[in-house]
């Protein structure tokens, strides 16, 4: 008797357990996935999604990057196959667009808020022409021109105001024996985005100057983009012996051990400056005498979510999470230091050199990378017309008028207000 | 007489026995496929979803369109240049290396053997690594010593000027991969009779007529295999423009081959922002595909058509392989 009574209790204590236990089944946590090409910024993304995960116990989040050369490729494969991250990391423009036309973006435009939080304009690169969006806006970077203090000061040389001033104190740092500019070509896309479409909105003038030629008003080949072309010839001069064959990261090696005083490059590279032996800061490329000074602050990732994936509204809830009050300071302070948020509530950076990168925007007008919103995806695109066109005038196989006629007869193949007459 | 026959027939059926696991490993990760990628050629769309047929428009476009034959034939013509230098310096050297690790009384043979083989044992990116570290302008060790010796005129960009990328990549090329035509040149060379070279020397030949009349022509079978194997190793390179310059074959695609062609065509996209042409990627690749297989066929004529002599000296180089 006794032992059938502790059967019982026995066979009640299983069947309770068992209870509790489907139940613990039913509150299950969800883990979803983001995708990314920011295979660096793991431990970062880490510590941002852990606190999306404390305000939400039952939604976890799993970085997960790529290569980020193989990132566009690999996503389209993912998603074509059915095996695409729940989120994912959004390029800006056409790229993104692309792909929210093939069906493998959801559209987000109707998340609450989210037009609260971002304006038109920041929402425009990662919206459609008829500007439903697809991600939300993530992050940004900005592009400036790396500088050692105290070489500067050494040289007595003050930042210059224009680009003449620059050539002048380009010369001066050449002539005590230092390279000036620390960039080289052997990567290509580095001379490309960082040192040419960093200084080409100060030639053309901002905004209003790229959307002349987007909507075929000027020609491609007129004097300001000729002037443009120039600047990067008179640049060759001061780059780095042998320049022809330097990496981006012997550019940066270059700059680090102070063999170069100066160094074109974007915001995201800062984070590499720690620890350095000597000051440094940054200043905006220098317009041309007498026109107005741009800042290249360019629209770099939003983030998408899966149309396909099993969980939406977990999805939606982390989307909003991002860009909510709450999460703006721990958002501001995890993401990767020389990325910049992009919502209106998000708060002030803490890091020095960051907020110095910041105030050049505060202080200038800022424009997109020249061919990113209308220029990429035709063939020859604009971005490879842009790079080859700069490295053949920097080599001197071209002279700055005939990269821009190959600029111009290359966009007029297939952008029609470039082939307009 | 009726046992043998059973026996030959029941040999007959084992040999296809023996051979079926390596014909079906053969069929299904390399027939099946390259067979495929054929059929894709005709096809267009991207990722998985190569689901349009669009007949030989691929190859009109590959052949035809300004931009895209102009790359493609860019990449066939270095193609030929890499192979060139390629069978000039690495073979050249490599017959040379093997005539000296053959000679009689040399010393340390089986170092010299293993100093030349071991580049090969090396990852191309390590190497390819390597070689850019040596050839980089302000820090490299190559225009270092130019400039101490005086030449500091000849320190020259190398991987970033079109004249001397590719030559300088092929011959980096070369160095690594030296060792195996050595290699396959010295057991050629060990395999050739002492008596062939005392009749020589009692005839009164000299080391290079000895050469020339002797060695080379017996070489000849191993010659012809170098060479194949060379053409199709070099119209499949890929990995050390990779290393050394990147998937664009900078500097103005004065580096750019059949190989990183295909790369960008088909799988990445230009670098970094294209998007990859699948079904295009897939003609290139059977472009490619016919060039090796012409050329294979055609050295293959060449080898066998010789006096009576060479097709014995292939038979007995590969039974000595």
């Amino acid at each position: 008797m006794n032992k059938g009574k502790s059967a019982k209790i026995a066979a009640l204590a299983f069947a309770l357990s068992a209870l509790f236990a489907f139940a613990a089944a039913a509150q299950a946590k969800v883990q979803l996935t983001l995708g990314s090409w920011r295979a660096d910024d793991v431990a970062q993304m880490t510590k941002l999604l852990d606190a999306f995960t404390q305000t939400h116990p039952n939604i976890s989040i799993k970085f997960d990057p790529t290569n980020p050369p193989d990132y566009n490729a690999a996503l389209r494969l993912q998603l074509q196959s059915g095996i695409g991250p729940d989120l994912m990391y959004a390029r800006s423009y056409d790229t993104g667009v692309q792909l929210f036309k093939d069906g493998f973006f959801a559209d987000v435009t109707d998340l609450s808020g989210l037009k609260k939080v971002y304006s038109d304009l920041a929402r425009a690169p990662w919206a459609d022409e008829s500007g439903k969006s697809f991600a939300v806006p993530f992050c940004a970077v900005s592009h400036g021109v790396y500088y050692n203090v105290d070489i500067f000061k050494k040289l007595g040389i003050s930042v210059p105001k224009t680009w003449e001033d620059f050539l002048a104190d380009c010369k001066k740092i050449q002539d005590a024996g230092i390279t000036p500019v620390a960039n080289g070509l052997a990567d290509q896309w580095d001379i490309n985005e960082v040192v040419m479409m960093n200084i080409l909105p100060n030639f053309i003038g901002g905004p209003d100057g790229r959307l002349a030629y987007e909507s075929g008003k000027v020609k491609f080949n007129d004097a300001k983009m000729v002037a443009a072309f120039q600047a990067m010839k008179e640049l060759a001069a001061f780059c780095p012996k042998g320049f022809e064959a330097l990496t981006y990261n012997d550019s940066n090696a270059l700059f680090v051990n102070q063999k170069a005083a100066m160094y074109f490059d974007g915001s995201w590279t800062m984070a590499s400056f720690t620890d350095m032996k000597f000051d440094w800061s940054v200043f905006a490329p220098p317009p041309p005498k007498g026109k107005k000074g741009f800042v290249t602050f360019h629209p770099d990732s939003g983030i998408a979510m899966n149309p396909a994936t099993k969980y939406p509204a977990e999805c939606k809830a982390f989307l909003q999470w991002l860009y909510s009050d709450q999460a703006a300071a721990v958002v501001s302070n995890t993401i990767p230091t020389g990325f910049f948020p992009i919502a209106s509530n998000a708060a002030k950076i803490t890091d020095a050199h960051a907020d110095a990168f910041l105030q050049m925007t505060k202080a200038r007008p800022t424009d997109v990378r020249f061919v990113w919103p209308k220029l990429m995806s035709g063939k020859p695109s604009g971005y490879n017309l842009l790079q080859d066109g700069t490295i053949a005038v920097m080599t001197g196989k071209k002279s700055p008028q005939d990269a821009a006629d190959d600029l111009q007869n290359g966009l007029a193949q297939w952008y029609a207000p470039a082939a307009a007459k | 007489m009726s046992p043998s026959v059973k026996v030959r027939k029941e040999s007959g059926a084992l040999w296809l026995f023996f051979a079926l696991p390596a014909l079906i490993v053969y069929a299904a990760f390399m027939a099946v496929p390259v067979i495929n990628s054929m059929r894709l050629s005709f096809f267009s769309g991207s990722g998985y979803a190569l689901n349009n047929f669009v007949g030989f428009d691929n190859y009109v476009k590959l052949f035809s369109d300004p931009e895209t034959s102009a790359r493609f034939f860019n990449a066939f013509k270095n193609n030929w240049e890499f192979f060139g230098i390629t069978m000039l310096v690495q073979n050249t050297i490599g017959l040379l290396f093997a005539i000296i690790l053959s000679g009689k009384g040399l010393k340390g043979k089986g170092l010299f053997r293993t100093i030349i083989f071991v580049p090969v044992t090396l990852s191309v990116l390590v190497t390819g690594y390597i070689w850019k570290l040596i050839l980089n302008p302000q820090w490299g060790a190559l225009n270092i010593l130019l400039t101490k010796v005086g030449l500091g005129s000849w320190a020259l960009p190398w991987l970033g000027d079109p004249h001397f990328a590719l030559p300088a990549i092929t011959l980096v090329s070369a160095w690594q991969w030296v060792g195996l035509p050595t290699m396959m040149f010295l057991a050629g060379l060990e395999r050739i009779p002492d008596e062939l070279f005392e009749a020589a020397q009692i005839d009164g030949a000299g080391a290079w007529l000895t050469f020339a009349r002797v060695k080379l022509p017996l070489l000849l079978p191993v010659v012809g295999i170098v060479s194949v194997l060379t053409f199709v190793g070099n119209f499949n390179a890929f990995d050390v423009v990779y290393a050394m310059e990147g998937a664009n074959g900078p500097p103005a695609y004065s580096t750019d081959l059949m190989g990183t062609f295909f790369y960008r065509t088909g799988i990445a996209g230009q670098h970094p922002v294209g998007i990859p042409d699948m079904g295009l990627g897939a003609a290139v690749a059977t472009v490619t595909f016919a060039v090796l297989f012409a050329g294979v066929l055609l050295a293959n004529r060449l080898m066998n058509s010789g006096d009576v002599e060479r097709p014995r000296a292939v038979e007995a180089e590969r039974g000595g392989a």
